[in-house]
């Protein structure tokens, strides 16, 4: 029984880390647009996203 | 091929025998017009033609910019312009924008992934909830109108706009508010887990030691909740009591804090109950509501702030013989400035040459077109219709007309009368009533059992639910201010729907408000037989196609045919003469076409005849918003006097006010009367004032609750606590009847915490209430209170 007495202190310590990284999700603006986000990994899947050149399109021919 | 029916871009029907196609995506498709063929092969040229498989609704129709729209957009660049909106740094600026159009996530992917592919572009990222995009970029590489102009060649408009101070308020309340709820939601379902161990039968044999460490760890874990995530109650707690005045939030904060204090003695001197999970799950479930309330709140103010579209006010300045382009705010008086037609005018001033009519609609109600020449007055903000106007300035633009009217507008706003919601009232009562019984709880318990008062008195005070309470208001605002917002009615300030449920006089703007704001064929009434209804129409929407003005405007769009027409000339004022099969044809006024005696109508008359003989006579108006029949008969029904506000001085009123069934009429009043007129008849009854010009803005502001159209001036809806978008006179009843809906629902969560503290507080007073009784109950009577406010959410109508 006397086990818990670490393993409360480790979990107060997570439970620490959780807000800090949540104070941290609100800073960077994560929460202004719910969304916005689950749909972005859906995108963005093509070869020549990052290819600054006109008429290049894999779908064009 | 055949043609589909819709456009594959915009979903918008396909016009016939037309062929515009682009291959996306491996198939050839069919689109509705050029705009839509542009954009849909810039897409796929931009290899991003996953985007219309993955965006969930059709885009807008996109309308190609005109050439002097493509120009307004190089007007951002100027240096003087860009102060009013942009954030200037050494090495980079930033902006944020409105943009229109942006449906579905797919829409703010397009957006970034045409941007990032421009040099210069440093940081891009498209919002869509709000449907706006920050942008910060290398002013040395890339200008703004570039940016503006990339982003409307993939068919979206994109403005500057206005962040008002409440918004910024907004914005930082909310991140606040989701902090504490955050680290409230977190440290509860901890102290909760410790708080059933403890509860736990199992306990009983547990060493003494183990339960002190259980209630250490409580102890811990719920002091960040209570000395931040609790603060806002604190505050404003204090902030009524400086004000000598009971609020919810004492109560609250007596609880809180004396429910802690106890717990905490009782930890470190292991006696007594421990508390600790009521605590951090009352603020938690307080914060929660209140974040709701403010969330729903600010996506108002920021959808209305979208609306405020900050457009660049340049003037032509003449030196000289030289035409310099400048802000109109650099005009200085006594130089001299050139309007051109269809043009805004800058600033007040003096017409020097030239004549011209000029539009002052949004200034005075007049809907018709005002004839001005050599020193006649004009001012900011009108519109110059016809020809060009020299003018010299009389008033800087910060001294102008408008301007004037806008300190108007914030002086209302600051004596706005102060209006009880009915939740504080409760509240006021029942925070006296609990302090007291709290008291003599305390009291008699001295008497009875000095050692058990202090616990006894606070199980009172923790049991008593201020929860349910202080929940009944907001979740019921909130619910009902979001289902309204889906359905497009803006509630921009919390008093809004309580104070609508009791209004009893609505007073209307006229033009823009119950009319549209713009001429339309009305009647026309033929005289000679060889002539159809449609040919005159014909006639007179071809002799007047190469006009700007409203008269015309009315007449272009029911052209059928083109009709032949030789040497048009226009008479300034007066009418429009041109050959028609070798005779003279005349349209425009009695006088002009020598008809005699004019006929008499409320309306505007125009006279079409050939070689002097009588054709038609049109009767032109502003045309009733078809849902103005439908809100007016709602008041009659409902018993709800009505008033029609009108500031221009025309017939046109009193023929609107029998025709629509209005109880009472004032025209011809200044925007300053029209304050002066309202708040009179506030000292009598709860009014609500729906508007939608510059003049009505100082009155939208001084009202009880005020109501503007998205279609309205800027300066109207910044003033409104409510904005209609789609411009829809009907919304008003939805808006009435939500309003009466969320009031009855309040009550019905006022009287169901009401029933429970009848019932818990002999119970507490006697000292029968355990303390996992009092957060059964607590919890059990806000679920019922939020279930019930949640009805608002589902309302279809």
């Amino acid at each position: 029984m006397s086990i818990i007495y670490i393993l409360i202190p480790i979990a107060m310590l997570f439970v620490s880390i959780a807000v800090v990284i949540f104070f941290g999700a609100i800073k960077s603006d994560q929460y202004n647009d719910l969304d916005r986000e689950g749909m972005n990994i859906l995108l963005d899947d093509e070869p020549d996203v990052s290819v600054p050149k006109k008429g290049t399109s894999t779908h064009d021919e | 091929m055949t043609q589909t029916a819709q456009c594959f871009h915009c979903g918008e029907p396909n016009p016939a025998h037309t062929h515009y196609q682009v291959k996306i995506n491996g198939n050839n498709q069919d689109l509705c017009c050029p705009g839509c063929q542009a954009v849909a092969q810039m897409i796929v040229d931009n290899g991003a033609s996953s985007y219309y498989q993955h965006r969930s609704a059709p885009a807008n129709k996109v309308e190609m910019l005109l050439p002097e729209e493509l120009q307004q957009l190089e007007y951002y660049d100027v240096d003087k312009i860009q102060e009013d909106y942009l954030k200037k740094g050494t090495q980079f600026n930033e902006i944020t924008l409105s943009v229109e159009g942006v449906t579905c996530a797919a829409c703010a992917w397009l957006i970034e992934k045409q941007l990032r592919r421009i040099p210069g572009l440093l940081f891009i990222n498209v919002n869509t909830t709000l449907q706006r995009i920050a942008l910060r970029w290398d002013n040395k590489k890339v200008k703004l109108s570039q940016l503006l102009k990339a982003i409307q060649a993939i068919g979206y408009k994109a403005y500057p706009f206005q962040i008002d101070q409440e918004e910024l308020f907004y914005k930082q309340q909310t991140q606040a508010y989701l902090r504490r709820l955050g680290l409230a939601g977190l440290a509860s379902m901890q102290i909760l887990m410790f708080a059933i161990a403890l509860y736990g039968d199992f306990f009983s044999s547990m060493e003494i030691q183990f339960v002190q460490y259980f209630r250490w760890v409580s102890f811990i874990l719920a002091t960040p909740v209570l000395l931040y995530s609790a603060q806002p109650f604190y505050l404003n707690a204090w902030r009524d009591i400086k004000h000598r005045t009971l609020g919810m939030d004492i109560p609250i904060s007596i609880a809180l804090l004396s429910a802690y204090v106890a717990s905490a003695y009782a930890t470190i001197f292991a006696q007594g109950d421990v508390y600790f999970e009521s605590v951090s799950m009352f603020t938690f479930l307080l914060l929660l509501g209140r974040s709701l309330e403010l969330r729903a709140r600010r996506k108002a103010s920021e959808i209305s702030n979208n609306l405020l579209r900050l457009l660049p006010i340049m003037a032509t300045l003449l030196d000289g013989e030289k035409q310099i382009l400048i802000p109109a705010k650099m005009l200085k008086v006594g130089q001299i400035f050139l309007v051109k037609a269809g043009e805004r005018i800058a600033t007040d001033g003096c017409i020097i040459s030239g004549a011209s009519s000029i539009e002052e609609s949004m200034l005075t109600g007049e809907s018709a077109p005002i004839r001005k020449k050599n020193n006649s007055y004009v001012y900011a903000a009108t519109v110059n219709i016809s020809s060009p106007l020299t003018i010299r300035v009389e008033k800087t633009t910060q001294d102008s007309l408008i301007n004037d009217i806008i300190h108007l507008q914030n002086d209302a706003q600051m004596h706005k009368p102060h209006i009880e919601i009915l939740a504080t009232q409760v509240s006021r009562y029942f925070v006296g009533a609990l302090l007291i019984i709290a008291l003599l709880t305390y009291i008699s318990w001295l008497f009875i059992d000095a050692d058990k008062a202090f616990w006894i008195t606070l199980s009172v005070l923790v049991a008593t639910c201020p929860c349910a309470l202080s929940l009944a208001t907001p979740t019921a605002l909130t619910c009902a201010t979001a289902n309204l917002n889906k359905q497009g009615i803006l509630i921009k300030k919390h008093h809004v729907l309580e104070t609508l449920s009791a209004i009893k006089h609505i007073i209307f703007d006229k033009t823009g408000t119950l009319t549209k704001g713009n001429f339309k064929v009305l009647q026309c009434t033929t005289y000679a037989n060889a002539y159809s209804k449609q040919q005159c129409l014909d006639i007179s929407a071809q002799i007047e196609s190469l006009s700007e003005h409203p008269i015309a405007q009315a007449f272009h769009c029911l052209q059928v045919e083109k009709i032949n027409l030789n040497e048009i000339q226009n008479k300034p004022g007066q009418g429009i003469q041109a050959r028609y099969q070798n005779k003279t044809l005349k349209l425009g006024h009695a006088l002009f076409c020598q008809i005699e005696p004019p006929i008499k109508s409320s309306n505007l008359l125009i006279y079409l005849t050939l070689n002097n003989q009588l054709l038609a006579i049109f009767e032109l108006g502003d045309e009733l918003r078809s849902s103005a029949k439908k809100i007016l008969q709602y008041c009659t029904q409902n018993n709800i006097k009505s008033t029609l506000l009108s500031g221009d001085i025309s017939m046109r009123s009193d023929a609107l006010v029998q025709q629509l069934n209005i109880d009472i009429l004032c025209k011809g009043i200044s925007p300053k009367g029209k304050l002066a007129y309202i708040q009179k008849i506030q000292r009598h009854e709860l009014v609500l004032m729906v508007g939608d010009g510059i003049n009505d803005a100082p009155v939208l502001a001084g009202a009880h609750v005020s109501i503007a159209l998205s279609s309205g001036t800027d300066i109207a809806k910044n003033s409104a606590d409510v904005i209609l978008l789609g411009s829809d006179l009907s919304k008003i009843i939805i808006l009435k009847d939500t309003a009466q809906k969320t009031v009855r629902i309040i009550k019905q969560n006022l009287a169901w915490a009401m029933l429970y503290n009848l019932i818990i507080v002999p119970l507490a007073v006697s000292g029968h209430v355990l303390p996992y009784i009092a957060v059964l109950g607590m919890s059990c009577s806000s679920l019922i209170v939020l279930s019930n406010s949640l009805r608002l959410l589902k309302e279809k109508h």
